[in-house]
């Protein structure tokens, strides 16, 4: 194998242990993602999605100065977003967007104090970039435990919720007449999305975390109305790009500049980025030749009544 | 030595204060204001200006060091008639990440003699200086006295074993300048400090001569300078030293070199920055301890107190010493 693909995978790639825990962390992050993803986009939350990651941000730095794990942080400070969301009622951006911005703004100032604090008094390094563009790399092996059960936790919450979270989604009204109980249905989705979001923010970073989750999930959903075939073709568009991203950026350890890699999260979210804009091919052609068959058929309309416009 | 040992006041200090933050985020907003700002407080305290005491008498020559280090050496060669502040004295700042305060800035365009490192170590000195121009302010910079470029990769330039004594001889030309009447006290404290430094410098040579070329793994080139006068083999490629001081993410390959350093025992001990870890440091300390390699943490500013230039120094080649050859780990001085 290691012939062929010689040129593709870089020397050491693997046997080395950061990438090893970088594969695994990262696929078990791109499953939730996709999985939570397509709800998210169907239910036009994305907003909740990147409130979570910003206050996020806040939560994974502050982690650090009680010596705790980022992603514990992020978990934590999620988790209470999530709640205080659903109390509010602000899970979309819609109305009431002057007081949420400025709350999330209020989070980022509380991130900046934190991660200032980190680098002064706790003598950590490299605080700003683990926790806003993610050092998947940099991930302990011992974090593997916790990252697989959260994610395992998510996704069976998913399965249990997701024919109630479907119906309440496509028609609260009916979901309601038929006994759901929409609003526990929807929290009990929020706290997975906060989840989600992050383990979204360990592997590529709290400010692109919203990439990784939305990206995929919308790319499958121009590709399939059924939310069953959109959650796998998410979870497979978003473990594809963590991989080539993982790939890539080992690999751009030999481009310009040598001996410094580039970073992850950039492959990952640009890959993420293309696939969905050749997610939007298909539609775009149909529509080209709709609008082709259109002026074609004008065109024929008027080439056969010559004289209408004069007649006229 | 003929001056007074100097004390830096270790008040405020913020490892107390975590605690406040901890509690961050079970609390509501408003309390959590309210908890932070004498946190916040008590950082810029910790990594503000820390002098001896009250401010110059009349006859005082005002001077500042960037870092503790050279306050050090200027209380030690201006003696009496100095009253120096440092601004740089918290082990737990990365100094690669300073930024000054209000105070700090006042501090030093009130100073008459500065010594500062350069190298784009304290770039917010310079920024200072430009700012409150002053003529009879006399400005120190380690880089310039020792003729090195700018891009000088290495900027930890107090650990070569042949920049102080020039610091000091600039030292005393300086204030010789600024008070001639005291010409003879500023020369005989360089001497004294230039004899007390010999035994550091036997002590490296000596190493060099009974351990050459011992292979050692480093998180930063914190202490590069010194292994190399001690002739110390440094198997660390720079760049992954470089990224973890610049607080970027080493590529995976670089850290997959390091950790077969310590799986194969490559080497005799892991010297690292301890002022300055993250996960990953954190991680390669655990692999040189896993493999029985001897740890030993060095200092970019001087640990206080207890510390001077001289005895901080002889301490972490004592330390370096130890662990090559007991197998000893010092991972605190």
């Amino acid at each position: 194998m290691s012939h062929f693909l010689a040129p593709v995978f870089e020397v050491g790639f693997f046997e080395s242990d950061a990438v090893r825990t970088a594969v695994i962390v990262g696929a078990a992050v791109a499953v939730v993602a996709g999985a939570l993803g397509v709800f998210t986009v169907m239910r036009g939350q994305s907003f909740a999605a990147e409130a979570f990651g910003d206050i996020g941000t806040s939560g994974g730095s502050g982690a650090f100065l009680i010596g705790a794990a980022p992603l514990v942080g992020f978990l934590v400070f999620g988790v209470l977003a999530a709640g205080a969301m659903e109390l509010v009622g602000i899970q979309r951006a819609r109305g009431r967007d002057l007081a949420t911005g400025i709350a999330l703004g209020a989070a980022l100032g509380l991130a900046a104090l934190f991660m200032y604090l980190d680098s002064t008094i706790h003598n950590t390094t490299g605080v700003v970039v683990t926790i806003l563009f993610g050092s998947i790399f940099e991930i302990a092996g011992s974090t593997i435990p916790l990252v697989a059960a959260l994610a395992a936790a998510v996704v069976a919450v998913l399965l249990v919720i997701h024919r109630p979270l479907l119906l309440s989604t496509v028609s609260p009204e009916i979901a309601g007449a038929r006994g759901v109980p929409v609003r526990i249905v929807g929290a009990t989705y929020l706290l997975a999305l906060a989840a989600a979001v992050a383990l979204c923010a360990l592997t590529i970073g709290s400010i692109l975390s919203t990439a990784l989750l939305i990206g995929p999930a919308a790319a499958a959903l121009r590709a399939t109305r059924r939310p069953g075939r959109a959650v796998l073709l998410a979870a497979a568009l978003g473990v594809a790009a963590m991989w080539l991203g993982i790939v890539l950026a080992y690999d751009s350890y030999y481009w310009p500049p040598r001996g410094n890699g580039w970073p992850v999260s950039f492959f990952v979210v640009t890959i993420v980025f293309v696939v969905y804009l050749l997610s939007g091919v298909p539609a775009w052609r149909e529509r080209r030749r709709a609008h082709a068959a259109t002026a074609r058929r004008a065109f024929a309309d008027d080439r056969g009544t010559p004289h209408r416009a004069t007649a006229g | 030595m003929p001056v007074d040992n100097p004390r830096d006041n270790p008040r405020d200090n913020p490892r107390d204060n975590p605690r406040a933050a901890r509690g961050a985020g079970r609390v509501p907003r408003g309390l959590l204001a309210v908890l932070l700002a004498p946190l916040a407080v008590g950082v810029l305290a910790g990594c503000g200006v820390s002098s001896s005491g009250d401010p110059a008498a009349p006859g005082q020559i005002a001077a500042v060091g960037a870092e503790n280090e050279y306050a050090n050496v200027i209380e030690q060669i201006g003696g009496r008639y100095v009253k120096v502040s440092a601004i740089e004295s918290n082990p737990n700042t990365d100094p690669h990440t300073y930024e000054a305060s209000p105070s700090v800035a006042q501090t030093v365009s009130q100073a008459a003699l500065i010594v500062q490192n350069g190298v784009g170590y304290d770039t917010y000195m310079e920024k200072i200086e430009s700012a409150s121009p002053s003529a009879g302010r006399r400005v120190i910079d380690v880089q310039k006295l020792l003729d090195l470029p700018e891009s000088t990769p290495n900027p930890h330039l107090w650990y070569k074993p042949s920049t102080m004594p020039a610091v000091a001889a600039a030292l005393a030309r300086e204030l010789s300048e600024l008070q001639p009447a005291h010409a003879a006290y500023f020369a005989a404290n360089a001497r004294a400090f230039d004899a007390s430094l010999q035994p550091w410098l036997k002590a490296l040579r000596r190493f060099g001569e009974h351990h050459p070329n011992t292979p050692v793994a480093t998180t930063e080139p914190v202490a590069d300078y010194m292994l190399e006068a001690a002739g110390v083999d440094n198997l660390t490629p720079f760049s992954i030293q470089a990224d973890i001081m610049n607080g970027t993410d080493p590529a995976p390959q670089d850290a997959s070199l390091e950790q077969s350093l310590f799986a194969a025992h490559r080497v005799k001990a892991f010297v690292h920055n301890q002022q300055v870890t993250s996960s990953l440091t954190e991680s390669f300390v655990n692999d040189a301890k896993h493999s029985g390699i001897p740890v030993v943490g060095v200092y970019e500013t001087m640990p206080t107190p207890g510390y001077d230039y001289q005895s901080w120094m002889m301490a972490e080649l004592r330390a370096i010493e130890e662990a090559v050859t007991q197998g000893v780990s010092t991972e605190k001085l």
